[in-house]
């Protein structure tokens, strides 16, 4: 077990590297985009504003010209103790609230479905490669990578015009309901299933395809190894050949990828926001990068990379468990 | 299983979501701003306009409102005013029996505190007021004195436009920049947050009013939409009420659902789009060249194909609408160069020695090519359908002019620090048509190319403006204004330094199932638009429900 413990630690090392070397990126990219943000925020009047209010935006933001390098230690220093500053486009807000006003929605409605699609995916893969040439392995595998080919914002525009709109099977807009208390209450809770259920459809069935196909094509590759030949020689049931021996061994390409991705999950799904009306990271980041909000570009950043890099940790230490190899 | 919960949960939502309200519960549903969720913010001093609409003209309110519809300033918190000292003192009379939403008196003081406040924190006088002003002090309790530091008369719109807040809570706040006020006490008709969550929030009726029997609408409601498609959807199926959306084709699209309630009303604003040249640029700083361009663009194929007709080609002058009683009498009779004449515009670069190549295409003496590129903001779609009109028009007459779209910010940097050819934007606005011609015409703003101007992007500027613009912000005497501002028409029309596009309108839609009394074309009292703050306190005050 110390073997594994100085891999855990190993890449523990590797990993704070990487998340001083994203958080430097994360200062130095904002900072090279034209424009400011006061010109934006002045601009957003249209010509309402008198063009001396330029000096009174400037003063409130506290915008320097201090030298970068001066402004990147604070920026560091600051990040250290967890204090992410203030937002310039929600204003005086702090950037940790706004960011917590569509975080839960996001990890609740992306890291639902991503955790649905992945498991399905990757069932149906296994399934599928088992009986590999059957009819369910002709059929899903051309239908779900044509449902995948879609762009999504038009599979999910047109589920939410018919089922939605034209159907009114589902609710237009939004993670509840207008007329539930927000708060741990049935009615909230059934509210905000029921408002879940398109969106995450949408999600699901666009991205089903890809953990379905990634499974199956490493199944086939186990199938044909030895000791698959062997467990069936013993008579094993062909469940326990299939899930216990085959699946287990080729699910950890599908594994690393799940990791990948569920860091990911708090980048939001901007389209899936957008067109339900939904609270999230995704329009956060879209808003923060359109009125060049420094602190809340920085702070989404932040946790996204931390996000990745945490998942990324953990799904070492589950491969260690799956994968004995590496315990050696 | 699945199947039994799906059901159970389709019933169950479907019982308490989407049952029609009953009309005395029905709140008032607005959309004004694009939102994922909401951030708790009612500071109507807030320099950065990150409150909640209607923070400055619904929970707060001004001393008066210029009804850009009448062209008139309606006394709100104030009841009348006036000029003394050769216009260096502004006395303001102060209305009585005002109560704050905490039942406290409203008086003079407050507005002489909020004056005040500004001095201090500069951060939030945007309207620069303490650049003219020497004091605010408050005579007796209806009566307060403005003192200028030197005579600017044009001041008064920013004095007048100034939501008051309420000396006894914001003398306690210690930063008041930094400061979300998020139990907002208010003098306005809405002032009792009744809800707040990320997606919705509600706005409760003042029960203090100073308006009798006024406001008849409970509450308002607000609910989070990120785009105009999903405020499109929640127009049509009757979930918004009152709203200030853009809708392609409105006619189809929105009132042939229900032509009984759908209404929408797009009034003209009185002010401008225009289509900015850059002056620094070495072809298009002659005035006759910019004029020829002007020539040759077709503006009512421009407003169609842009602007799905609603609204109209521009006046020479760049004011319409109820501005256009700033027109001078004799308006008619100078070069009217917004008219579409290709003939004229070709004739026009002829003689200053552009002459066509064997492609149609312009050049100079040189043999260079005239090129152009035109930069619009990427993803406004009215803005670039206009430019693209324009661009094919140009080239009929041997003008190669690219359409080229920026993102906002670096569109904005742009033309700040001058680095276009040319450029569709808006321009200063206010009560008068003084902001836009001192936008347009001023030597003040203009920077050297790569340093920002806050106005006067295109760097235009003659001598006799300055010294009109000088004896404008003196003046309180309406024929000495009438006089100045057809002057600068005059000097504008002379030098065409940014060229006018079409009229500017606002977009407003309204739903009057359970509302009526909205501000329509028969019944104008105000500008329909919920961003059309400060009037926006009128149409608040005045919805009734049916």
């Amino acid at each position: 077990m110390s073997n594994s413990l100085q891999y855990l630690i190993r890449r523990l090392g590797f990993y704070s590297i990487a998340a001083w070397a994203a958080l430097t990126l994360n200062f130095f990219i904002p900072r090279l985009m034209p424009g400011d943000p006061a010109a934006i925020i002045f601009a957003r009047f249209r010509g309402k504003l008198t063009p001396e209010a330029m000096i009174a935006l400037r003063e409130t933001f506290g915008l320097t010209d201090g030298p970068l390098l001066l402004q990147y230690f604070s920026y560091i220093k600051s990040m250290f103790k967890g204090d992410l500053g203030v937002s310039i486009a929600y204003f005086p807000e702090p950037v940790a609230n706004i960011i917590s006003t569509g975080l839960l929605w996001t990890i609740f409605l992306a890291g639902t479905s991503l955790v649905i699609s992945f498991i399905i995916g990757t069932l149906l893969g296994a399934i599928i490669s088992w009986k590999r040439g059957g009819r369910l392995d002709s059929f899903l595998p051309p239908s779900l990578a044509f449902i995948g080919a879609f762009p999504y914002f038009w599979l999910a525009m047109l589920s939410l015009y018919i089922f939605g709109f034209k159907l009114e099977w589902f609710p237009l807009r939004h993670a509840y309901s207008d007329d539930v208390t927000v708060g741990l209450n049935i009615p909230f809770i059934f509210s905000s299933i029921y408002h879940a259920i398109l969106p995450a459809t949408t999600m699901i069935l666009v991205s089903l395809g890809g953990w379905m196909l990634s499974m199956r094509n490493t199944m086939l590759t186990t199938l044909g190894s030895d000791y698959i030949t062997l467990a069936r020689a013993k008579g094993l049931s062909s469940w326990v050949v299939m899930l216990k021996y085959a699946a287990r061994n080729a699910i950890l390409p599908n594994f690393t990828g799940f990791g990948m991705a569920l860091g990911f999950v708090l980048s939001g799904a901007l389209l899936t926001e957008i067109i339900f009306s939904y609270p999230g990271q995704g329009y956060l980041l879209l808003q923060a990068v359109r009125s060049q909000d420094f602190p809340l570009m920085q702070g989404l950043f932040m946790t996204i990379t931390l996000a990745v890099l945490a998942a990324n940790w953990f799904v070492d230490i589950a491969i260690l468990f799956l994968d004995p190899r590496t315990r050696k | 299983m699945l199947k039994t919960i799906l059901i159970c949960l389709f019933i169950f939502s479907a019982g308490c979501g989407t049952k029609k309200e009953r009309k005395e519960e029905r709140a008032l549903t607005i959309y004004q701003e694009n939102a994922a969720s909401w951030v708790r913010n009612f500071n109507p001093l807030s320099t950065s306009g990150t409150a909640r609409w209607p923070t400055s003209s619904g929970i707060y309110e001004p001393l008066f409102i210029y009804n850009s519809m009448r062209g008139e300033y309606i006394p709100w918190l104030c009841t009348d005013y006036k000029w003394e000292d050769n216009n260096k003192t502004l006395i303001m009379y102060v209305r009585e029996n005002v109560l704050w939403s905490d039942k406290t008196p409203f008086s003079s003081e407050d507005i002489a505190f909020t004056f005040n406040l500004k001095k201090i924190h500069k951060g939030l006088d945007t309207r620069d007021s303490w650049g003219y002003l020497e004091s605010v002090k408050a005579l007796n309790k209806t009566t307060v004195e403005f003192k200028f530091s030197r005579i600017y008369v044009p001041g008064f719109d920013a004095i007048v436009g100034q939501p008051i807040v309420a000396k006894h809570i914001w003398e306690k706040i210690k930063d008041p920049l930094r400061f979300s006020n998020p139990n907002p006490v208010g003098t306005g008709p809405f002032t009792e947050i009744l809800r707040f969550d990320n997606q919705v929030w509600e706005l409760g009726k003042n029960p203090n009013y100073w308006q009798p029997n006024k406001p008849e609408v409970k509450k308002l409601k607000f609910p989070a939409f990120p785009s105009n498609e999903q405020v499109t959807l929640a127009l049509i199926s009757g979930d918004l009420d009152w709203a200030g959306a853009f809708i392609p084709a409105i006619d189809r699209v929105y009132t042939k659902k229900n032509p009984e309630h759908h209404k929408y009303w797009f009034p003209e604003t009185g002010h401008t789009t225009f289509f900015y040249t850059n002056t620094m640029n070495k072809v298009l700083k002659d005035s006759k060249i910019r004029k020829a361009i002007s020539y040759a663009i077709d503006r009512s194929l421009v407003v169609k194909v842009g602007m799905y007709n609603y609204t109209e080609p521009a006046h020479v002058t760049g004011i319409s609408g109820k501005m256009a009683k700033w027109h001078s009498k004799d308006i008619e009779t100078k070069e009217n160069w917004v008219k579409y004449n290709p003939q004229l515009s070709n004739q026009i670069f002829d003689d200053a020695g552009y002459y066509k190549n064997k492609n149609g295409f312009r050049e100079d003496k040189n043999g260079d090519l005239l090129s152009f590129d035109i930069i619009v903001v990427s993803g406004w779609s009215d803005w670039i359908r206009s430019a693209q009109v324009i661009s094919q028009n140009l080239k009929k007459v041997g003008i190669k002019a690219k359409v080229k779209t920026y993102d906002f910010g670096a569109w904005m940097s742009r033309m700040q620090k001058g680095e276009f050819d040319m450029a569709i934007g808006w321009a200063e606005k206010g009560t008068t048509p003084f902001p836009l011609y001192r936008g347009m015409m001023s030597s003040k703003y203009i920077k050297p190319i790569g340093k920002d101007a806050d106005a006067n992007w295109h760097r235009f500027s003659t001598d006799e403006v300055d010294s009109l613009l000088l004896e404008f912000e003196k003046t309180s005497d309406e024929y000495v204004i009438k006089d100045i501002l057809h002057k600068l028409q005059n000097i504008f029309i002379n030098y065409a330094p940014a060229i006018p596009l079409f009229a500017e309108v606002s977009w407003a839609e309204c739903n009057t199932t359970y509302f009526t009394n909205f501000p329509s074309k028969n019944n104008p009292y105000a500008p329909l638009s919920p961003n059309s703050a400060p009037e926006n306190l009128m149409v608040l005050v005045n919805v009734e429900v049916r």
